[in-house]
């Protein structure tokens, strides 16, 4: 009795360290999800590739941009920077303004934004 | 037996217009565009135009550069270098008329992925070509074109049309030109992305005094394989050459890219 009291006690502190050791890097991932911010831009009038390819030139020269990703159908560019680095909205605004298009809903959010993708005639989502 | 070949070219091309589902679309290739954005704004473009006339052949190389002072405001010059090639005669050749230009942007109505704008347009062009030389390759006369730029651009197609009056100096004739243009993606739309897009356009030109309407019918194609690099080429073919009754043109060809240098 007393050797599988012990071998419950040595076995539910067994999980307890590999959940402890195998949870943290998990915890990191999403730390480093929470350090940055995702924003959603809306640009009106973009309609042709070199629109968007202006518009991706003035974007990366926000702060802390690295990437920008354009849905042109859609009129959308997403963008992230570091949470410290958060742009402010007016400021988005005067970059669409100024880059000869229209602002319309920016938003921004903790975790990346779910998009639409078309391969071989499929919609999925990502 | 030509004529019906060309009936036929364009009665497919129209087809072609009316049933392609489109995607997005570049420039256009012999009109104006009026969105001075990406290759219009910061680049340079460059094409070669081969006129093949009754009695001369000319080449015309010209380069341009735009050069965006604000979103709404974009100054330029363009630098054409011209060669003429009489039949049994010498060629001459060189840096024809330099022309300056301003565009300024007058109206726009932004939609998601389409765009309407309005442009005012003046050019300036100066007798830099040479006169003394036979054939002239330059004007010699000072020129003022005054004029509209108008498109509608979708994701699906691009329309678009210019129009304006070119005032000439030392008793030189005006004419009234006036452009036609429209563009569609052949290639599923996504960017960055490889794209193919057709063009069927319209170059007209109305000279006040004598008389004389030209109208030219331009099929075009454009292959786009980056953000930064364009391609083009365009058969021009005259349907209307009033009045005029010696050294008709038979056919331009033009050939040309585009690129951006920041």
């Amino acid at each position: 009795m007393l050797a599988l009291y012990k071998y419950k006690t040595i076995l539910s502190f067994s999980i307890l360290v590999f959940c402890t050791l195998f949870s943290t890097p998990v915890n990191a991932q999403t730390k480093l999800e929470q350090e940055r911010v995702y924003i959603k831009i809306e640009i009106k009038g973009m309609a042709c590739p070199f629109c968007a390819y202006g518009m991706e030139k003035e974007l990366k020269k926000v702060a802390g941009v690295d990437h920008v990703e354009i849905e042109l159908k859609k009129g959308l560019a997403y963008i992230s920077t570091p949470i410290d680095q958060k742009p402010t909205k007016e400021s988005l605004e005067k970059i669409i303004i100024d880059g000869g298009f229209t602002a319309g809903k920016i938003e921004f959010d903790d975790h990346p934004f779910i998009r639409d993708i078309t391969i071989k005639g499929k919609s999925i989502q990502n | 037996m030509f004529e019906k070949l060309i009936q036929k070219l364009i009665t497919l091309l129209f087809l072609n217009y009316i049933s392609f589902c489109g995607f997005a679309q570049g420039p256009p290739i012999t009109a104006e565009t009026p969105i001075m954005l990406g290759l219009e704004g910061g680049g340079i473009r460059t094409f070669g135009k081969f006129i093949s006339k009754e009695n001369v052949n000319i080449y015309i190389q010209p380069i341009g550069i735009p050069y965006n002072i604000t979103s709404k405001f974009q100054v330029g010059g363009i630098f054409p270098f011209k060669f003429i090639s009489p039949k049994g005669a010498e060629t001459t050749g060189g840096l024809s008329d330099i022309c300056l230009f301003t565009k300024y942007q007058l109206f726009k109505k932004d939609g998601i992925a389409k765009t309407f704008r309005i442009l005012a347009t003046v050019k300036q062009s100066f007798p830099t070509g040479n006169t003394s030389s036979l054939p002239k390759i330059g004007s010699g006369i000072y020129q003022t074109y005054v004029g509209l730029i108008i498109g509608r651009i979708s994701t699906e197609i691009g329309i678009y049309g210019d129009f304006g009056y070119n005032i000439t100096s030392n008793g030189a004739t005006d004419n009234f030109l006036y452009n036609f243009s429209v563009g569609i993606p052949l290639l599923p739309q996504k960017y960055p992305q490889k794209q193919i897009n057709t063009f069927l356009e319209f170059n007209g030109n109305y000279i006040i005094d004598p008389k004389i309407h030209t109208l030219f019918i331009s099929p075009g194609l454009q292959f786009i394989p980056g953000r930064r690099l364009l391609f083009e080429t365009s058969f021009q073919i005259p349907i209307v050459q009033n009045n005029i009754t010696t050294n008709k043109t038979k056919y331009m060809i033009l050939f040309g890219t585009r690129f951006l240098i920041n």
